[in-house]
């Protein structure tokens, strides 16, 4: 992992950014969110990936590459929920 | 925290440009990151001692093959591998070397290369034997076949290099190390390097012990070469020490007539038995040919050649042998010289006492025996009486005046009758030749000193025109 971030320290930052300015975005977007159900389902695949990666099933360069793909997802997430965090904040003061 | 579910349905856009920077950081990033760590991981196994140690990394997977000298070696190859940061998985196909029983090496010499072959313990070792080869071989070219096996014995690289040292002193041959059996066979490059070898197989070191050498010495080759255009003897080849050496110079100087004698002789050890006792003789015969070649090579004499006339190469054939000590064998090649053209008496006359002045036949002291070393001046004499066979010839013996004139005189008639002896016994009809001793009365130099004394005892030929 430590290996993964100082080699590619470039897409993950931008994979960060990329979350951030999503979930800035996403509060105030108005468009057609995931439903429940699909949602549901997403968590359940994204569970079964991280699963794969933990246990070192898929071999070779699909391993890496899923490893690597999890990690961007993970950060994007987590820029996404700091984004929206903050972007709540930031409206909520504008109205009171 | 409500808030944040109700957001998150709506982060999925994002995922599009996520999903495009993932697939390009994997296009661009997957090479480089192999390099990077197939580059660590060679360099966490420097110290490590391997054979065909490879490595192929797909992913963050490690696949990694090798052949490891021990056990221990083997696992911590592995595990130094496992622990470069950043691999995921260790494909191990890593093995032992395969073990040698029994444990075999050899180093096989010929006119042009040396080859080493079977099994060393351990790459550095086998890089030592291949330096050491070329060091001590000089400009030999050095074949590897070697290969790495496990179960050499203890000290094996010292032994191993001690035989390369004898290698050196092979003309050719193959020296063996099995377990702890050292064999060697081969010529010795020299005379005496069969000595040196067996001294130096005393240093072997413990353990090892010498189950075969079969190292042969080159032989042991005495020549001589009568050449009657340059008018010389050339003796060439080895004699046992300095006293042989001027034996056998001093007897090639009474036997032959007129030639030069070349001296090329070497000291070296490892003459045959009995050498000089062979030799002497068979110097003599050589004199008695008109051209030939003496090669005496171990115990075996080789004389090929032509004699001046029929009885003489006979002689020859049978006597020589006869002469020589147990365990020698002769080998005679001996053809016959076509008969020179015939002559008249004054010519006749004028050949005798060219030969006779040139040497003179000798006797032992105070007897009528001949001195073998005269055999190549009778021969001579007999040719020459040969060309002329319408004369008569008149053998004169003289002698000093030493002694009494009685003895005298009865000595010179009976050296002349032995020396008819031998001409008729070569083949010369016995109605041609008269003996005649003269005593003292003929002398040719003074009495008084050595020198004219040696004048005065002498046979002279002369011719009597035929009734």
């Amino acid at each position: 992992m430590t290996y993964l971030a100082t080699f590619h320290w470039g897409w993950l930052l931008a994979s960060l950014l990329l979350g951030l300015a999503m979930g800035w975005i996403a509060v105030v977007h108005r468009g057609q969110g995931v439903s429940k159900n699909t949602a549901r389902w997403l968590a359940v695949l994204a569970a079964a990936l991280v699963a794969a990666a933990v246990t070192h099933v898929i071999p070779g360069r699909f391993g890496y590459w899923l490893d690597l793909g999890l990690i961007m997802f993970a950060l994007y997430l987590g820029g996404c929920a700091v984004g929206s965090w903050l972007r709540d904040r930031v409206l909520s003061r504008h109205q009171a | 925290m409500h808030g944040l579910f109700r957001w998150s349905s709506k982060w999925w856009p994002g995922t599009i440009p996520l999903a495009v920077f993932w697939v390009i950081a994997a296009w661009t990033g997957t090479a480089p990151l192999e390099a990077d760590l197939a580059a660590r991981s060679n360099a966490a196994l420097k110290d490590t001692v391997l054979d065909k140690a490879r490595m192929a990394v797909a992913g963050r997977d490690v696949t990694f093959a090798a052949d490891a000298f021990s056990e221990e070696g083997r696992r911590s190859a592995v595990a130094s591998v496992e622990a470069v940061p950043g691999v995921r998985l260790v494909n191990d196909q890593t093995r032992l070397v395969p073990e040698a029983k029994p444990f075999a090496w050899s180093a096989e010499r010929d006119v042009s290369r040396v080859t080493l072959g079977g099994s060393s313990p351990l790459p550095a070792i086998k890089n030592r034997l291949l330096e050491a080869a070329r060091a001590g071989l000089g400009g030999v070219e050095v074949v590897d076949r070697m290969n790495l096996s496990r179960g050499a014995p203890p000290r094996f690289d010292n032994a191993a290099l001690l035989l390369l040292d004898q290698i050196g002193k092979l003309k050719d041959g193959k020296v063996t190390i099995s377990d702890t059996k050292v064999s060697l066979a081969g010529m010795a490059r020299d005379l005496g390097g069969r000595e040196a070898i067996a001294a130096a197989l005393k240093n072997l070191p413990e353990g090892f012990s010498v189950a075969a050498n079969e190292v042969k010495a080159p032989p042991y080759v005495f020549q001589a070469y009568k050449d009657p255009v340059a008018v010389t003897v050339t003796l060439t080849g080895y004699v046992p020490g300095n006293e042989v050496h001027a034996a056998i110079a001093a007897a090639a100087g009474r036997k032959f007539l007129r030639e030069k004698v070349v001296d090329n002789l070497k000291a070296s050890v490892g003459a045959p038995a009995g050498f000089a006792k062979a030799v002497v003789p068979a110097l003599g015969a050589l004199a008695r040919l008109s051209t030939g070649t003496l090669v005496v090579s171990d115990r075996e004499v080789k004389l090929s050649g032509d004699a001046l006339y029929e009885g003489a190469a006979l002689q020859i054939r049978a006597g020589l042998g006869k002469d020589f000590p147990q365990g020698w064998q002769f080998k005679p090649e001996i053809s016959v010289r076509p008969a020179a053209a015939a002559v008249d008496a004054t010519v006749c006359q004028q050949l005798f006492a060219d030969l006779l002045a040139k040497a003179k036949i000798r006797f032992e002291s105070g007897s009528a025996t001949i001195d073998p070393d005269s055999a190549a001046l009778l021969d001579r004499l007999v040719e020459t009486a040969m060309r002329c066979s319408t004369v008569n010839i008149e053998i004169a013996g003289h002698t000093d005046a030493d002694g009494e004139a009685g003895f005298n005189q009865d000595l010179s008639e009976r050296r002349a009758q032995a020396v008819m002896d031998y001409l008729v016994n070569a083949g010369l009809p016995a109605a041609r030749f008269t003996p005649i001793g003269y005593g003292s009365t003929q002398p040719l130099g003074s009495n008084d000193t050595d020198e004219g004394r040696a004048q005065n005892r002498r046979i002279d030929f002369v011719v009597r025109k035929g009734e």
